[in-house]
């Protein structure tokens, strides 16, 4: 009761505020004064009257799912020696309750930002590093939980025109900034877009809503994720890092990952056919961790050649000795690993305000591979073959040791729906080329796609020039096309091309872009680098593919150049000034002529003086006369 | 201002004026030779310094030592059992021991056609991908399966190996490492850094994998077993273009600085650091930059502004190859580190020994020079064309007044006074002067088209026919001329001043691109400024037939030949590989520049001017 009781207090406080806010624009619009509070007035005693109605709701039908937490991590071995550790938190908020700022398990920060920005919809993503899809397989989650390298963020926006959708989404950006430690204040009108055929909307929206709402989508290629972009992300959970899968997560380990994607996705779920909506946040993190690195100790994480007793050499070539060896492939053997050698500690128990219903931690091994759990903890094995889970004692740290096993059993490979290389075509300063490469490996299956390029807008794109190859032939499969040329300064490109790729086929799409030249002042300090391309998007259904990006060099000048052109500038004009500087000044006798220089300068003097006054005396005298 | 105005043209009629120009642009030539002779001293060269903060050559550690020896010896032994397989054969074996090592490996088949002959190969390559990079940049470690000189570059592609296997496991990468091996020095690396840029001739594949933009590359060429000595570092990349000098400053500083290998550049295998030594180095640089071919599989890398150098150990010591390994990780290491393109040093330099260079503001100079004075005489032979036939007495007494003598002119009902030296100055009759000039450079595409596009049997026969007929040719055309157009003196000063003209203008843009080759150019034609015919005067005439004949191109090439020993046959066909693989242009300014001035030179001397009243003196 106590629980409802304050429940009640912080309703009433919300509808304070409400109405205290109304005042407040009250003030600002003096002329429709009294009609507004009327409105405001009723609107507060109904939000009220429903939030009562909905708090009633909670408290009288038991475990509703309207705020609840589930976690688990799974972990999939991939060749060779490396592991994909996937991170999964998600817990639910009654929409109402949300609205109430009534958050419970949705963090308070990020939900007061979407109220503030009115953002129906949320993705943002951190990646580092690069899927390595031939040999790790299809991306996990199907490459929806991940964004671009840097920073990735779309939202779905509601507002009534562009320009209302473009302020919150400024409000937005700045607030994430803010929370997540990135730059993520840097994505302006120039790295923002509104997708056409790209992305759609994750959550279920009314349709009253829906035509409010405004996509946008930003990227940061060139931000660097690390720690301080970790630790908020981590502050969002329950158990904040302390317990659960979550005290696994440690900078040093994340970062040092092959690959990795954080994630947060926010977004309304509505029973079909009710008003029962929820709102839905996921965090992930996925990361591939090699191994062997992963085991070197922290103090020692120099690979310093291995003694020469513990190399593994092929014995059967004739040449082998003490001194001469034939390296084995080391990726034949399925390595030891423990979850302390991998995340530097073992997992410290469950958070206890996660649903107890969902195993924490999971393997996707053949149920042949040895898995020894630490006590307290229990096996499920999945009927699949390749999967078990395991539910932990809440109390006691787990730990789980695969040791060194011959096997030729493997876990099986999700085969990718299609393969993408993006790269740069050409050379020199002027112009240059995209190239990307899709490939389908499926030889059945033709694929439908989306690619979506956002260019800078200094990377000027030729669109006649854009040509798709199938298997090297021209062919068209362009379906459709949105093209939103670049302005200068102001937005960049896109372009999202619809396209059939048939079962078996590379598709090859290339077009030619020009280099603008940038003012002096628009190079960042590291001009030479050159610039970065964010990712291509290619989007299947809900399947989200991301190439690399790129990196543009531009014609830069010599820095140091308008620094010799002012010394060289400013010598030319201090000669220049002091040369006539003298002229005006000095006067230049003849060495004789000085001794005597003082009386005649006197005398010089006196008679010019006396000149003027005499010329003035006369002028005078005329002006005089004319009047 | 008409008193300015003739007194300027008065100037201009100055005979001690008239004088200087010839003297003036000899003496152009002195100090440009001369200017460069001083280079090498301490004063007018500097000690080579590291520009880029980020490189930091020498700093780390190096751990390739130890058990990786023993894989290396392994490796060696797999290398060694290749030696004389096909080219398929050996990049099925070293696709293995790239793909036991978890790299990415891909290869690229390539057919140039040159001379008549088919170059073909198949180039491997492995990526390393950088453990948290993105595939933005990527640096290259070059090996390739045959050196220049066609040995087996066993050690080479060993350590290649090796260095891929070692490079694995380290997780500091920021760029992606490429380790490549060609199939050759000459073709396959051109083959597969065009593929890279996607500008690919036919018959070359595309690469079927690709990483980002290439920040460097280095070549390892050590075809021998034995211990070595010294690191001898080949920059000379095609068309006289040179790597960053931060490139070549890293490797010298890591290999003397932090292993105690000596280096050496342009096969100066004893440098005792005499003026003598220095100078040396400098023109076989010079020497190197001015034909413009690849002398290793790094120059083909250069155009595409990626900085690339090529180490090969040499002599006998007790440097074992995991000391070449130190250096090429250390190497690696540093330009890991760089978070921009090589930008920061000299792009334009000659180099006296490993420590000591020259920029390009301190030679630039000596070759402006040996082209200005082609210059200066084309436009005092325009001045001097203009003038009446000297009566240096007349002229002499007109300066000396304050007012020049005016006289009449009418043309139909117009009359004007003028000074009478402005109305002394004949027309310029200069179209056949420069159809003349003009039509000798077209011509030069004759040979340039010959040369690149004759078999290689057939090359040595068309050289001999075409020196012959060089030599026959401008008397020809010098009677051709005499007899259809009988040209003046001033035609015959005005073909020559145009042909100057054009070479000075030449010569000084080639200067800013290819020191070396406008210098050598320039000198090699210094003489045809002071050519001129000479009527009546068989003996100078004849002199300096022979002294033009010794300076031909085609002689120039006899003699270079056989000074260093090689084949015409050879030299000719390399030439030609250098047109159709790598781009070289060296040929387009010997037929298009150089032989086209000789030709005109010798027009000159085989030429008998029409007498219009005396002939001129220079």
């Amino acid at each position: 009761m106590s629980n409802f009781s304050a429940s009640r207090i912080r309703l009433s406080l919300t509808s304070y505020l409400n109405v205290a806010a109304h005042q407040t624009q009250q003030h600002q619009q003096p002329q429709c004064a009294q009609r507004d509070r009327d409105i405001n007035l009723a609107l507060a005693a109904m939000r009220l009257f429903l939030s009562l109605l909905s708090l009633a709701g909670v408290l009288f039908t038991p475990t509703s799912a309207s705020s609840d937490y589930h976690e688990q991590l799974n972990l999939r071995p991939l060749h060779p020696s490396l592991l994909l550790a996937s991170f999964n938190f998600q817990s639910n908020t009654s929409l109402a309750s949300f609205e109430q700022q009534n958050f419970r398990y949705f963090p308070r920060s990020l939900g007061q930002i979407l109220q503030h920005a009115n953002t129906r919809e949320l993705h943002l993503r951190f990646s580092l590093g690069r899927w390595d899809a031939e040999s790790w397989g299809a991306r996990p989650w199907g490459g929806a939980r991940e964004g671009g390298t840097g920073v990735e963020l779309w939202a779905w926006v509601e507002a009534e025109s562009d320009e209302e959708a473009d302020g919150r989404w400024l409000t937005l950006t700045n607030a994430l900034s803010g929370l997540f430690c990135a730059s993520l204040n840097f994505i302006d009108s120039t790295r923002t877009i509104r997708p056409v055929m790209s992305f759609e909307p994750v959550g279920d929206h009314s349709n009253t809503t829906i035509s409010d709402l405004h996509l946008l989508h930003g990227t940061l290629p060139r931000e660097v994720v690390c720690t301080e972009n970790l630790t908020p992300f981590l502050k969002l959970l329950p158990c904040k890092g302390k317990a659960g899968i979550s005290s696994l997560l440690d900078g040093h380990k994340l970062f040092d990952a092959s690959w990795q994607s954080m994630s947060i996705d926010v977004q309304p779920i509505c029973e079909a056919g009710s008003n029962n909506c929820q709102l839905q946040i996921t965090q992930t993190i996925d990361m591939v961790l090699d191994i062997q690195r992963s085991k070197r100790p922290r103090d020692n994480p120099i690979p310093r050649p291995v003694a020469e007793s513990e190399l593994k050499c092929d014995t059967s070539k004739e040449y082998h000795s003490h001194d001469t060896c034939f390296p084995l492939d080391a990726a034949a053997q399925e390595e030891e690993w423990s979850l302390a050698h991998i995340f530097g500690h073992s997992l410290k128990g469950t958070c206890p305000l996660a649903d107890e219903s969902t195993d924490p931690v999971c393997i996707d091994v053949p149920h042949a591979r040895h898995v020894y759990a630490s006590e307290g903890a229990h096996e499920h094995k999945d009927e699949s073959g390749y999967k078990r889970c395991f539910s932990l004692a809440p109390d006691k740290e787990f730990e789980m040791i695969l040791p060194e096993q011959e096997i030729s059993e493997k876990a099986p490979l999700e085969q990718p729906l299609l393969y993408a290389e993006r790269s740069f075509i050409g050379y020199g300063q002027e112009s240059g080329g995209v190239q990307a490469i899709l490939t389908n490996p499926s030889l059945t299956d033709s694929v439908d796609f989306v690619y979506m390029e956002t260019l800078p807008w200094f990377m000027k794109l030729y669109l006649h020039t854009l040509k798709a190859k199938i298997n090297g032939l021209d062919e068209d499969i362009i379906k459709e096309m949105y093209y939103r040329p670049a302005l200068d300064r102001k937005r960049g490109t896109q372009l999202e091309v619809r396209a059939i790729i048939p079962a078996n086929s590379t598709v090859v799409l290339t077009y030619d872009f020009e280099k603008a030249i940038l003012r002096y002042t628009e190079y960042p300090p590291d001009a030479n680098r050159g610039f970065d391309v964010a990712p291509a998007v290619i989007t299947i259904g809900n399947i989200a593919i991301r190439t690399t990006s790129l990196l543009l060099p531009l014609p830069t000048p010599d820095f140091s150049m308008p620094y010799n052109v002012i010394i060289l500038t400013s010598t030319v004009m201090a000669l220049s000034f002091g040369f006539i500087f003298n002229l005006l000044v000095r006067r230049f006798v003849a060495l004789d002529e000085a001794d005597q220089w003082d009386v005649r300068a006197v005398r010089l003097k006196a008679l010019a003086a006396l000149k003027r006054l005499a010329s003035r005396f006369g002028k005078g005298v005329k002006v005089e006369k004319k009047e | 201002m008409s008193g300015l105005l003739s007194s300027g043209a008065l100037l201009r009629r100055d005979p001690r004026l008239l004088k200087v120009p010839p003297y003036l642009s000899f003496l152009c030539i002195v100090i440009g030779v001369a200017w460069l002779l001083v280079l090498p001293l301490d004063n007018y060269s500097r000690k080579t310094y590291i520009s880029e903060n980020a490189l930091l050559p020498g700093q780390v550690h190096t751990y390739f030592a130890g058990s990786d020896q023993n894989v290396f010896r392994g490796y060696k032994k797999e290398v060694d059992a290749l030696e004389g397989k096909g080219n398929t054969e050996v990049n099925d074996k070293l696709e293995e021991f790239f793909k036991a090592s978890g790299l990415k490996v891909a290869r690229q088949k390539y057919e140039y056609k040159s001379a008549g002959e088919t170059y073909s190969g198949e180039n491997i390559y492995a990526i390393l991908h950088a453990p948290r990079g993105d595939a933005e940049e990527a640096i290259v470690l070059v090996g390739a399966w045959t050196n220049v000189e066609g040995e087996l570059n066993k050690s080479g592609v060993a350590l290649v190996l090796t260095l891929a296997r070692y490079f694995k496991r380290w997780s500091l990468w920021s760029k992606d490492i490429i380790f490549l091996i060609t199939a050759d020095s000459r073709a396959g690396p051109q083959a597969w850094v065009d593929a890279y840029h996607d500008t690919h001739q036919k018959g070359i594949q595309s690469l079927p994998v690709k990483s980002g933009a290439l920040q460097g590359a280095v070549v390892i060429d050590y075809p021998f077993d034995h211990r070595f000595e010294s690191i001898h570092i080949v920059y000379d990349g095609i068309n006289g273009q040179l790597p960053n000098l931060d490139l070549l400053n890293t490797v010298v500083a890591i290999a003397s600085g932090q292993m105690g290998i000596g280096a050496s550049l342009q096969k100066m295998w004893r440098h005792t650091d005499t003026y003598k030594d220095r100078l040396t180095t400098m023109l076989r640089g010079m020497l190197n930059q001015g034909l413009g071919h690849a002398s290793g599989p790094h120059s083909s890398f250069i155009p595409y502004h990626v900085d690339a150098i090529t180490l090969q150990p040499y002599g006998e010591g007790w440097q074992d190859e995991m000391a070449m390994g130190r250096v090429i990780e250390s190497t690696f290491r540093s330009l890991n580190n760089l978070l921009e393109h090589l930008h920061q040093s000299f792009f334009f330099y000659l180099l006296m020994q490993s420590s000591r260079f020259v920029s390009i503001g301190t030679y630039l100079p000596s070759a402006m020079l040996v082209a200005i004075n082609f210059t200066i005489m084309a436009i005092f032979l325009w001045v001097k064309s203009a003038s009446p036939p000297a009566t240096a007495g007349k002229v002499a007494s007109a300066t000396g007044e304050k007012s020049a003598p005016l006289m009449l002119v009418q043309e139909g009902d117009a009359k004007a006074l003028v000074p009478e030296i402005f109305a002394e100055e004949k027309e310029r009759d200069f179209f056949l002067p420069l159809a003349v000039v003009v039509g000798s450079h077209f011509l030069g595409v004759l040979p340039l088209y010959l040369f690149n596009h004759t078999p290689e049997i057939m090359l040595p026969a068309v050289f001999f026919i075409f020196a012959v007929m060089n030599f026959v040719f401008p008397f020809l055309a010098s009677t051709v001329l005499t007899r259809s157009f009988a040209p003046t003196s001033q035609q015959y000063q005005l073909i020559k001043a145009f042909s100057l003209l054009f070479l000075g203008m030449f010569l000084s843009t080639l200067a800013t691109l290819n020191f070396s080759l406008a210098f050598l150019v320039g000198l090699l034609s210094a003489p045809l400024t002071y050519i001129r015919s000479y009527p009546g005067r068989p003996i100078t005439t004849v002199f300096f037939i022979g002294l033009l004949s010794l300076l031909a191109p085609t002689t120039v090439f006899l003699a270079g030949t056989t000074y260093w020993n090689l084949g015409i046959g050879e030299v000719l066909k390399e030439a030609a590989f250098g047109w159709d693989v790598w781009g070289m242009n060296t040929q387009v300014v010997v037929w298009c520049v150089w032989w086209p001035a000789w030709v005109v030179g010798m027009i000159q001397l085989a030429g008998k001017p029409k007498d219009e009243g005396g002939s001129i003196k220079i």
